[in-house]
């Protein structure tokens, strides 16, 4: 079985990945994450409102061994390439190796 | 010429912009950024006369009723987006039925004329965008006189 996160995660986040804070209810850790900020765009009423869902993929591996449970996740901070944000939902993104050697996206709020 | 249906839309341009929490009006933008926000489009409403149940020989060009519902969409980004929208749409509406302009010079509602305004309800729109995203569209219903004379 190919180990993936050897294979393709790591690689990855090796040349994409950015160093980010996650502060929770137990501590604050350093990880690496890939922003993934987008383009976001809401229509009502046929009025467009252009703005950014922002966002960031994170190994769950790296969190694991650094004591991150899934249960912190929502409602931490994460501040990484000058900006603070609120973790507000997340996707679990999986792996042919299962979902606790894939990745999660974190979904992002403005923290103020 | 004295066109009621422009009247009443640049009057309520003009009424928004007094609002203390909007930063910007439009007229007919459907296109805003985070930037703009808070924000508040104007946009051009529909107009019946209801004269295609008319059956009557009067002349053509004689005075009628025209009914307008012109919508006002109240944009806003914010953590608690909700009691926002509602400070906004509570400001909305007293705004606009109470305006003296709108009641007694261009439409003619109570004892100045026989057009009416009446605030017909609302939508709300949420999601997420940089921050909760929240839209608030206010529906309003005007009558006023539509004479053709006036027009020209």
């Amino acid at each position: 079985m190919i180990d993936y996160s050897a294979v393709l995660f790591d690689p990855v986040y090796a040349e994409l990945g950015v160093s980010a804070m996650l502060t929770t209810t137990s501590g604050v850790f350093e990880i690496t994450v890939i922003d993934d900020t987008r383009a976001k765009m809401q229509t009502s009423n046929n009025v467009d409102v252009r703005s950014v869902g922002p966002g960031a993929f994170a190994r769950i591996p790296e969190l694991t061994s650094k004591g991150i449970d899934r249960a912190d996740y929502i409602s931490s901070v994460l501040s990484f390439n000058g900006r603070m944000w609120v973790v507000r939902s997340y996707d679990l993104r999986g792996s042919p190796n299962g979902e606790d050697v894939g990745e999660v996206r974190f979904l992002l709020r403005s923290d103020d | 010429m004295i066109d009621v249906r422009e009247n009443i839309l640049a009057r309520l341009v003009a009424i928004v912009a007094t609002m203390p929490s909007i930063k910007n009006v439009y007229r007919n933008n459907v296109d805003l950024t985070e930037d703009q926000l808070p924000a508040a489009a104007v946009l051009d409403g529909d107009e019946e006369t209801g004269d295609h149940t008319d059956h009557s020989q009067h002349p053509s060009n004689r005075p009628t009723l025209a009914t307008m519902t012109p919508e006002i969409i109240i944009f806003k980004l914010a953590p608690q987006v909700g009691p926002d929208i509602s400070t906004l749409r509570r400001e909305l509406i007293k705004l606009v039925l109470y305006d003296t302009e709108l009641n007694e010079q261009i439409i003619g509602t109570g004892r100045f004329g026989n057009g009416t305004i009446r605030y017909l309800g609302c939508q709300t729109d949420l999601g997420w965008e940089r921050s909760m995203f929240g839209a608030l569209k206010a529906n309003f219903q005007f009558k006023y006189p539509l004479k053709p004379d006036d027009l020209l």
